[in-house]
């Protein structure tokens, strides 16, 4: 068994473009759920229109990518709009299950037959992204790695992941500039209490869709990110579980703190791919026996996702705040 | 405090504030010199049940009014409808002169018109200042596009904050500026909830029985409070369903019972008349006693 080998993976995870998508996914879910309260569990629809929205403005239309990254926020704008208006007004749990059901019946009409013409259906779409690779600062060449050991990229990772984190970055400093705002106490409140907020002349619906318009652009660049690393977009990309392990990645980190998104993610990845790597040597092993060993073999991806099921449970259990959450704003939900 | 200064006269403009009231003469639906609030054929209907139905009623400006009656009498329904927490079946109202068309309870809140609940609703997880800085009204902070520079809103977040320490100080709760809301004891959370509705510099305040579970002293010091914002103009409507209390501290006395204006006037006589007392104790049989 080979440490070097999982520690550098799961490394490589935790730092890698696909903890970059998932960080940008679990902020907006903050915004939504952690800050105002909201129950978005359609937040893989704002990543899927972002993925979308940029790749089928260069693969079909043949606009520039700048444009197709546009184009990809414009639409998640949209479906914070299109979601907003006729379900805010209801119940929380109302808008949850509607939120789930249109993130599902976008992939699904996206990935229909139908539709291959514009998005390429369930054959997927993909598009050249080199106007944003031709930017790459670091030196590409088929022996250029960067980092130490096992925990390396190639350039065009590397600039990838340099944009994303540098995007993450920025983006925390905007959520935690907005949310110690006056702005951010309305929408504590709002989470707390949506009627005492209205008794005190706030304006409930308009915060909201402030909210869920920003959260959702946010996930929109998390799907923008998606379609550049992997100059494309597939449907099967989108299922409902990419909102879960957004979930998973705030409770991680901590909900309604401004670092436990990040965090969460990071943390989420590095488990995840950890135990998936351990689990494929570990099948390798000779002294395994041959029962196990075919259990395990080709089934290690499930294992580690259910593996990282069992970590949120236990979170829960003995620590429901998060890494960075604050144990006595939790108990106060018990009273 | 220097000696020359001129004593303040007490009682003259008091006498003023509250003599027009006094002419008012205590029948139901009676017009009153200067209201604040108009209320013409208000009703709410739950199924077969008329919570509220209210043919006239005039709450007079600058007073405090105590709305009493039985439990189920209608009160908090009352409220609700004027506040725009639910929607009347029937009905106008006006508000401050101006009618009230598709009220929401937002923007009435926004034009002064600032209740409290009678089952509490602080902010648990913020903090007892952040809750009562909420009920600052017009912070430009508050709009999205100020909230991103500290220095657009900085400056009247200070002052907000001077006047809501002021306040916590005043309902003893200054203490505990720092805590999270969750943590106060229900009376304190009551308390704070009307700490956070002055806050909002209302012009008329509608308190939904506020001093359920405040311990008695500091009952009597909320209300010797709000007795005084009445005297500095405020308008004060208040629920309570004990008779004994609003003597004290109410200028008017409205008598709710199924939904109905069944007496008001002054407290020593509103309390007293038989209609009210009927509707307390019950109807006597017809023809018991002798």
């Amino acid at each position: 068994m080979d440490f070097d080998i999982i520690f550098g993976n799961a490394a490589r995870a935790a730092f890698g473009p696909e903890a970059v998508i998932l960080a940008l996914a679990a902020i907006g879910l903050n915004v939504h759920f952690g800050f105002t309260g909201l129950l978005n569990f359609g937040q893989v629809g704002f990543l899927l229109l972002g993925a979308y929205g940029t790749s089928v403005s260069v693969a079909t239309f043949g606009w520039s990518l700048w444009v197709g990254v546009v184009v990809g926020l414009i639409l998640s704008v949209a479906l914070a709009v299109a979601l907003g208006f006729p379900t805010l007004r209801l119940h929380a749990v109302m808008f949850a299950i509607v939120t789930i059901a249109a993130a599902e019946i976008i992939r699904i009409l996206i990935g229909s037959t139908d539709a291959i013409g514009l998005t390429g259906g369930p054959l997927s779409v993909s598009f050249d992204a080199g106007a944003f690779y031709d930017l790459n600062p670091y030196p590409d060449g088929p022996h250029d790695r960067y980092g130490v050991g096992t925990f390396e990229f190639t350039g065009q990772q590397m600039w990838v992941i340099t944009v994303g984190w540098v995007l993450v970055a920025l983006v925390s400093l905007v959520v935690f500039l907005i949310v110690r705002s006056p702005w951010g106490r309305v929408l504590k409140s709002i989470r707390e209490d949506e009627d005492a907020a209205r008794s005190l002349g706030k304006n409930v619906f308009s915060y909201k869709m402030q909210a869920l318009i920003i959260g959702g652009v946010i996930g929109g660049m998390g799907g923008v990110i998606d379609a550049i690393k992997t100059s494309g977009a597939d449907p099967n990309g989108f299922r409902p579980q990419v909102t879960f392990f957004a979930y998973t990645a705030l409770l991680l980190g901590g909900a309604a703190t401004y670092l436990g998104p990040v965090l969460g993610a990071i943390l989420f990845w590095f488990l995840r791919e950890w135990i998936e790597s351990f689990l494929r040597q570990l099948s390798a092993e000779a002294w395994l026996p041959g029962a196990v060993a075919d259990f395990l073999s080709g089934s290690e991806g499930i294992i580690s996702v259910a593996m990282v099921g069992l970590t949120l449970v236990l979170l829960m259990l003995f620590r429901p705040q998060g890494i960075t959450g604050n144990r006595t704003e939790m108990q106060l939900d018990a009273r | 405090m220097p000696d020359d200064v001129t004593p303040r006269p007490e009682s003259a403009p008091a006498e003023a504030e509250i003599e027009p009231i006094l002419t008012v003469p205590p029948v139901v639906g009676a017009p009153k010199p200067n209201p604040m609030l108009v209320v013409d054929d208000l009703s709410r209907s739950f199924g077969g049940l008329r919570a509220v139905d209210v043919d006239h009623l005039e709450v007079e400006r600058g007073v405090v009014t105590a709305l009493i009656g039985p439990n189920g009498a209608g009160k908090t329904t009352l409220f609700n409808l004027l506040t725009g927490f639910d929607r009347a079946d029937t009905g106008s109202w006006s508000f401050n002169g101006e009618a009230v068309v598709a009220p929401s309870p937002d923007q009435l809140a926004r034009k002064g018109m600032i209740r409290t609940f009678q089952l509490t609703k602080s902010l648990a997880k913020l903090t007892v200042l952040d809750n009562v800085l909420l009920g600052a009204p017009s912070q430009v902070g508050e709009r999205l596009s100020a909230a991103l520079f500290r220095s657009r809103w900085q400056h009247q977040e200070q002052a907000n904050t001077a006047k809501a320490e002021e306040l916590l100080e005043r309902f003893n709760l200054a203490h505990m500026r720092d805590d999270l809301a969750g943590t106060l004891s229900g009376g304190q959370r009551k308390l704070l909830e009307v700490a956070r509705a002055l806050m909002a510099d209302p012009m008329l305040i509608m308190l939904d029985e506020p001093m359920a579970g405040v311990n008695p002293a500091l009952a009597q010091s909320l209300m010797g409070h709000i007795a005084q914002l009445a005297f500095e103009g405020l308008t004060v409507v208040f629920i309570e369903h004990a008779m004994e209390v609003v003597t004290g501290i109410s200028d008017w006395v409205v008598v709710l019972a199924q939904g109905r204006v069944i007496a008001e006037g002054p407290p020593w006589k509103a309390i007293h008349d038989e209609v009210v007392i009927d509707a307390y104790l019950g109807r006597r049989r017809a023809g018991a006693g002798s």
